[in-house]
């Protein structure tokens, strides 16, 4: 479904992504890892749309998608949560999955209705599959970080994706809301079908769900494979701990 | 056919070299705000009026001091001064307290602020317009490329670089300078090194202010000083600084010699719309380039 | 708005409204009506700052040019005074139109001052043209119809306009579009990411507060039977955005207080003192440091409850 193939993307003489290579089939659940800095959250934003390649192909069902911007890219199928909350404070629970409803069904544009119902019965069914139905009235910004993580995952779920990307989908979360969220991710991908890639830092947690896991270190590919193989792979034992063996 | 015969003649020198003078006071203003906008991040409105103070207390000051060449010279330097005092006051008395809020708030403050002094200079000096002759000194004209230019706008074309050579040496030279690019490009850092920024921020402002009282000073000699010189002023001053990026002093420099010749030159061409000609400019330039023309420090 | 006045307010404020030129002196009707079109013109500047977050700092020029448009159409053209009316504000929606192309690019500082730009651009057009827009003069003794000539009738269909407009504006907030542009406004980028066209979205906010700018500025037209190039000067623009942070930029009544508060106290100060500068300096100044969100911010604040957090 999603090939990255020898993508790189410097910043000023840095390159923070360096011949990455990635390809997730459809069902999957692939994770990304690696050691900070080794680009992982800067091959998310190519992916979505946030930067732009300055070369390699990133083909989504076959159609290249290197380049496009992010709202372009969300309607072709691949939404993503980010890896420092990005809701919209300001609103509800109910109106963050509102929002994201609406631009789905291209209702942006309607000015002369009252928005407060609309969409209401898949705002609600977007919200119970996440378990926030019962906070869906109260102020995003008030959520426990925990929630509000999870918020995220429901804002991009409502886009009604392909593909769905999470950033660090459990960073900063206490254990009973990151064992929630792992029960949440392994949920949408048995009851939906859906394909999800994400990064993460803890390993524990990556070789749990995944089906596939691919390594980065220095903005390029050491590996893709399953979690045996990636345990056994020479560079990824110096890259996390430093000597080989 | 008419208006090309007008570009290539002797007059369109010397409208150039009017253009410049013009220049000048624009570039000393407009420095003064690019400093205060690099370092402070204010984008500060009330600098039309510390200009205006600046024209109107030089007349104060040569009334005082009966006219003459000591008089205007004295008004050079002491207007100013003045004006740096009122920019201290505006500075630690109010704008200090809100750096932490957004630009628009700080924008805002500064807009109050513009309508405060303006009233203020109503006040002081009353509604009708002031004016102040050039000197003996500077009266009468060189002859230019076989065409008069007075000698004040000669005075002014001089004036003009050795400003730009002090403001040089301040920036680069002076620990002064040091400390302010530095709090330009991280205001946080310099604060935790332990360098007392609320000085050096002081500092910054008053020697904004000390420039646009200064360009205030010495176009006294060449305009009605009247009120409502801050509106028309404060506007060019920020088109000036963004054309020419914030915060950059040779932007201010750029930006003031597109606007001052782009204006004198507007007019020969066109009379009837030569005020429009820098909008133009500056509207070509920002579509082209909306950072401004030069690196700017935000 | 509080639920307990509300209704109470629904009955009382339109028989005022209606009620007022039959018990107020002509001037006090004409002020009433002045009142009427600014706040319409602050709510207008509010839907593109308040609602959208643009910096919007040059707004007054589509009110000036929803003026001349209309002006211009009522004594030069032989059209029918209702399509005056119409060309003012359609004429501000294409200018708004053209200048949001133009400035969309940039963000927060830099549109708001290329905006200015844009407008004094023509500012100074029209402020120099004087065979066609009367310069710096302006155009005076605008005939108008007989129906809305006098004071009373001109109070009467500034009241019937701005009332139509606010109300639009009200729905067009409670729609889809009015949470879309306030999630733009909140998070761009999260906006981008679930298929949001950020741009578009917000040239389409430009264009409606360009457009109801324009529409203040053709019932300026109907009030004085005048125009002025000031009405389009840049000054004009930071005091309508005065307006809407004095009286709250994230409620929508606020720009609505905000105007009227300002319009009644520059009359009234007119009449004793010559300070008007002083008296709004110092009256933002005040605003800005203690009350950031406006005078109805504050009551919008203390009467949301606090939702408990979840657990």
């Amino acid at each position: 479904m999603l090939r990255v193939e020898s993508v790189v993307k410097s910043f000023g003489g840095f390159k923070a992504v360096d011949g990455a290579n990635l390809h997730v089939d459809a069902g999957e659940i692939v994770a990304v890892i690696g050691p900070n800095g080794a680009g992982k959250t800067t091959l998310f934003h190519l992916l979505t749309g946030h930067l732009a390649p300055d070369s390699g192909r990133i083909l989504f069902k076959g159609k290249e998608i290197g380049g496009l911007p992010p709202h372009v890219i969300c309607r072709k199928g691949i939404t993503r949560s980010f890896q420092v909350v990005n809701i919209f404070p300001r609103l509800s629970v109910f109106e963050n999955v509102q929002i994201a409803v609406l631009s789905r069904e291209r209702k942006t544009f309607r000015i002369f209705s009252p928005v407060k119902g609309m969409a209401e019965e898949e705002v609600h069914r977007v919200l119970r599959s996440v378990g926030l139905f019962d906070r869906r009235d109260v102020g995003s910004d008030l959520l426990s970080h925990g929630d509000k993580k999870v918020l995220e995952i429901a804002v991009a779920l409502s886009g009604n994706p392909e593909l769905l990307i999470l950033d660090e989908p459990t960073a900063g979360m206490a254990p009973e809301e990151t064992d929630r969220c792992i029960r949440l991710i392994r949920k949408l991908s048995e009851e939906s079908g859906l394909t999800i890639l994400f990064c993460e830092h803890d390993i524990a947690l990556v070789f749990e769900i995944a089906n596939r896991i691919m390594v980065m270190v220095r903005g390029g590919t050491v590996v893709q494979g399953s979690g045996e193989e990636v345990r056994r792979n020479r560079e990824v034992q110096s890259a996390y701990l430093g000597e080989s063996g | 056919m008419d208006f090309a015969a007008n570009l290539f003649s002797a007059g369109t020198l010397s409208q150039i070299l009017v253009g410049l003078s013009r220049t000048t006071i624009l570039f000393i203003v407009s420095s003064g705000m690019s400093l205060i906008l690099g370092v402070l991040r204010i984008p500060n409105v009330a600098h039309g009026s510390l200009y205006m103070i600046g024209a109107f207390a030089a007349w104060s000051v040569i009334q005082f001091l009966g006219g003459g060449l000591f008089a205007f010279l004295a008004a050079m330097i002491v207007a100013p001064l003045i004006v740096a005092a009122v920019g201290f006051v505006l500075e630690r008395g109010f704008f200090s307290y809100l750096y932490e809020r957004e630009h628009l708030m700080l924008l805002l403050l500064t807009f109050a602020f513009m309508l405060i002094l303006g009233d203020l200079v109503k006040i002081v000096w009353g509604p009708e317009y002031r004016s102040v002759t050039v000197p003996a000194f500077f009266q009468g004209s060189a002859e230019i490329f076989g065409l008069p230019l007075p000698w004040y706008n000669l005075f002014l074309l001089l004036v003009g670089p050795c400003i730009a050579v002090f403001l040089w040496l301040v920036i680069n030279r002076t620990n002064f300078g040091k400390i302010a690019r530095a709090a330009a490009v991280d205001g946080e850092m310099v604060g935790a090194v332990g360098i007392n920024t609320g000085w050096i921020f002081a500092f910054t402002f008053v020697l904004g202010s000390f420039l646009a009282g200064l360009g205030g000073a010495l176009i006294a000699p060449m305009v009605n000083i009247s009120l409502g010189m801050d509106h028309t002023l404060i506007m060019e001053t920020f088109l000036i600084v963004i054309i020419g990026g914030l915060g950059n002093m040779w932007g201010a420099l750029l930006g003031s010699l597109i606007f001052g010749l782009t204006q004198s030159l507007g007019i020969l061409v066109w009379p009837q719309f030569g005020i429009a000609f820098p909008y133009l400019a500056v509207v070509a330039v920002l579509v082209v380039r909306p950072r401004g023309l030069l690196r700017s420090t935000w | 708005m509080r639920r307990s006045a509300a209704p109470l307010l629904l009955l009382l404020l339109p028989a005022t409204l209606l009620a007022l030129p039959h018990v107020l002196p002509r001037f006090h009707t004409y002020v009433a009506s002045i009142v009427l079109l600014t706040a319409l013109l602050a709510t207008s500047l509010n839907l593109a700052i308040g609602y959208t977050g643009l910096y919007q700092f040059g707004h007054a020029v589509f009110y000036g040019v929803g003026a001349y448009g209309t002006a211009l159409m009522l004594t030069r053209s032989g059209m029918p005074a209702p399509i005056a009316f119409l060309v003012g504000p359609l004429a501000a929606a294409a200018l708004s139109l053209a200048m949001g192309v133009i400035c969309i690019r940039l963000s927060k500082l830099y549109f708001g001052m290329l905006q200015i730009s844009l407008g004094s651009l023509v500012w100074a057009v029209v402020y120099r043209w004087y065979s066609f827009t009367g310069g710096d003069d302006g155009i005076h003794g605008i005939p108008l119809p007989d129906a809305i000539a006098s004071t009373k009738g001109a109070y009467y269909f500034t009241l019937a306009v701005t009332a139509l407009c606010v109300f639009a504006m009200y729905r067009i907030v409670r729609s889809p579009f009015g949470k879309v542009i306030q999630g733009v406004r909140d998070n761009p980028v999260r906006a981008a990411a679930i298929g949001v066209d950020v741009k578009l979205h917000q040239l389409a906010s430009l264009v409606i507060a360009g457009f109801f700018g324009g529409v203040a500025g053709s019932l300026f037209v109907v009030v004085e039977s005048s125009v002025f190039p000031d009405m389009m000067f840049w000054t004009f623009s930071l005091e309508v955005l005065i307006m809407c942070l004095l009286g709250g930029m994230y409620t929508f009544f606020g720009p609505f207080v905000g105007a009227s508060a300002i319009v009644l106290l520059r009359v009234f100060a007119s009449v004793h003192t010559r300070y008007w500068g002083l008296i709004l300096g110092t009256i933002l100044t005040l605003v800005i440091i203690l009350l950031p969100d406006g005078v109805l911010g504050v009551f919008v604040r203390r009467s949301v409850p606090k939702e408990t957090p979840g657990a």
